[in-house]
């Protein structure tokens, strides 16, 4: 799941990349959402008195309740989502899977000694470990997301991938996910806590991709091998080197195959054919729909499709269900309100600005801070940000 | 070395409750020509750009271009400390981190004295391209605030409608609509009474009145308030403030989604 302890190493590194806001600041913005995680999220937590909502047959409709319900109310915000779901997992991705279904097992056996004792807090606690998003589960959120008339991608691979595609290709804004790898596979803009629930109020967290290289010094190659080394779901990472010492390594060495022939194999262990490479070219070239070839299209919700698919067995109340269809579709008819970026140009930052900047730049070095102060960001990027 | 006087505290007060709704921070701009301070919303929806020339102060110095990121919460609350009639002198160091704001009675006999720390703000610069508007509207400042209040409880959005006629602000929501129309004044009496026209073009443009009604926080800095519009680029608020400079509003339009 993502990359180990990545946040927060940008957040002490590029704390510049990361800026805060309410989730209405997004409105207009199109975002790329990973689908599977979010039934995930769903099936685990939608309960009532800690069981799945079940339709009439007993099959779970937590997943839906949480996707009809999540997507009215980013609409509701005038955010356009769009859900990305994971195709077939890469076979790098095996050892990974393979060590999250020992611990499937392990929660199963663990749940059975659990009924033995009838401990219902143990019971809870695994079942909910042994929740899966199964194909059944996705295609029922496809065929919902159709009926309110907001578009889905199928990615060949993994979500996470096809979304930071999306992201650089133009088609939306940012990817929407708690999961930190679609900054790895470059999305852009990532947000973070867009998809938490309103009650816990957590402002939305922006990582600009951009700043975040800026901020750590690194490139984009570089970051890959960071993160990497950090721990990625498709390779193992050397055993004792934690988030600080992957960029002390990254940053003395540049990239992997360096750090191999300078590091001490007897204090840290190197794995057995490590297979980083095929990691690292997963990263950079994964398996992805060209996304040029993509057209998301938001439609009318489809009223009487909602009712009918919602209600009837999976025992959703008709009148809720009409009320949120007419949320979607007076969020679809609002005039949007557009920003002033789109108008006015930034300007390249003033001489003035550039040189205050240098002096406080000269005076963070003097004082000897570890983080090195950044003179001059503008390289490459263009964006005539003023550089700190 | 930086260092500006005003006579009067009562204006820099008026200045700060007049932007600081809109922003949580902003960085001042100082340089020998005066004081600028440029900055966005958070949402990006909207911009102020306040001038204030160094003619106007009593006395200015400005050795050193210098950028001042401030918290406009905390500046306006040290500004509440001042008594009305107060001189007030910001000062700071080429290189400081801190500004201090003096106050002084008008007898003399109080001085008191506020350091507020700096911010270092990442705040990005808009060109912004200079524009023919088709339609300017002077009226009284007072006027337009009492309209943008009364509108704002029928939509959160406004419609503002000029043509050679008049000017007519429009609101519909779910109580009704409303509609307030405003003539061009025939013979020009008192010129800060006076609704003003000048009009190219017939311009129809929607607004999020929750904007409109921060920028009517700069009422008390001036009597008229001028509207620049021009179909899709931004509306212009502006309001002069007397001898010293401006503050201007700048706001995006809304507009109709056409993507399907």
């Amino acid at each position: 799941m993502g990359i180990l302890g990545l946040s927060k190493l940008i957040a002490d590194l590029a704390p510049l990349a990361i800026r805060e806001s309410e989730i209405k600041n997004f409105f207009g913005r199109k975002v790329a959402i990973d689908a599977s995680m979010c039934l995930y999220q769903f099936l685990i937590a939608v309960r009532s008195e800690g069981a799945q909502l079940a339709a009439v047959n007993g099959d779970p409709t937590s997943h839906l309740m949480g996707m009809f319900y999540r997507t009215i109310r980013l609409l509701d915000n005038g955010i356009k989502p769009v859900y990305v779901f994971d195709g077939a997992p890469p076979d790098m991705k095996s050892g990974e899977l393979a060590k999250r279904a020992e611990r499937r097992d392990e929660a199963e056996k663990a749940l059975k000694a659990a009924t033995e004792a009838g401990d219902e807090a143990q019971i809870e606690k695994f079942n909910r470990r042994l929740v899966r998003v199964t194909k059944e589960h996705s295609r029922e959120a496809k065929e919902l997301l159709k009926l309110m008339g907001v578009p889905y991608v199928d990615a060949p691979c993994e979500a996470e991938a096809q979304c930071a595609a999306l992201v650089k290709a133009g088609k939306v804004y940012a990817t929407a996910t708690e999961d930190m790898d679609a900054l790895t596979f470059g999305s852009c803009k990532l947000l973070r806590y867009l998809t938490y629930s309103e009650a816990r109020k957590m402002p939305v967290k922006e990582f600009s991709y951009d700043k975040v290289l800026q901020g750590l010094e690194l490139t984009s190659k570089e970051f890959i091998d960071l993160c990497i080394l950090m721990g990625c779901d498709y390779c193992e990472s050397i055993r004792g080197v934690g988030p600080k010492r992957a960029i002390e390594l990254i940053k003395s060495y540049r990239d992997i195959e360096t750090i191999l022939e300078n590091i001490d194999t007897n204090k840290y262990a190197v794995p057995e054919n490590w297979n980083y490479k095929r990691a690292r070219e997963l990263f950079i070239e994964p398996d992805v729909t060209d996304a040029s070839t993509i057209d998301l299209k938001w439609t009318d919700p489809d009223e009487d499709g909602l009712v009918q698919f919602l209600c009837g067995d999976r025992q959703f109340n008709e009148e809720r269900v009409r009320n949120g269809a007419k949320k979607l579709l007076k969020s679809k008819q609002a005039q949007t309100q557009v920003r002033l970026d789109s108008f006015f140009k930034t300007l390249p930052s003033s001489p003035n600005a550039i040189a205050a900047a240098k002096r406080k730049a000269e005076e963070s070095k003097k004082s000897a801070n570890s983080k090195k102060a950044k003179i001059g960001g503008g390289s490459g990027a263009g964006r005539g940000r003023r550089p700190k | 070395m930086f260092e500006a006087r005003l006579g009067q505290a009562t204006i820099l007060k008026k200045i700060l409750d007049a932007i600081k709704d809109l922003l949580n921070e902003g960085t001042f701009d100082c340089s020998d020509s005066g004081i600028q301070l440029q900055a966005m919303d958070n949402s990006h929806v909207s911009l102020v750009s306040l001038t204030l020339r160094s003619d106007g102060f009593d006395k200015f110095r400005c050795d050193r271009n210098l950028s001042m990121g401030m918290n406009l919460g905390s500046m306006a609350k040290i500004l509440k400390c001042a008594n009305n009639e107060d001189n007030v002198t910001m000062k700071a160091q080429d290189n400081a981190d801190t500004v201090t704001i003096m106050f002084e009675s008008a007898n003399q006999e109080k001085v008191s004295d506020y350091e507020m720390k700096l911010m270092n703000l990442d705040q990005e610069h808009l060109g912004i391209p200079e524009t023919d508007y088709s339609c300017v509207v002077r009226m009284p400042a007072m006027e337009f605030a009492r309209i943008c209040r009364d509108l704002a409880q029928f939509s959160e959005s406004v419609v503002i409608c000029c043509t050679k006629e008049g000017v007519k602000f429009s609101a519909s929501g779910d109580v009704g609509t409303a509609n307030i129309k405003l003539a061009q004044t025939g013979s020009v009496d008192k010129e800060e009474e006076a609704v003003i026209i000048d009009m190219q073009e017939p311009v129809t443009l929607t607004f999020a009145c929750r904007y409109l009604n921060a920028f009517t926080k700069a009422t008390p800095l001036s009597t008229q308030v001028q509207l620049s519009m021009c179909a899709d680029v931004p509306l212009v608020v502006e309001y002069a403030i007397k001898d010293l400079g401006h503050i201007r509003y700048y706001l995006a339009p809304k507009i109709e989604d056409n993507e399907t």
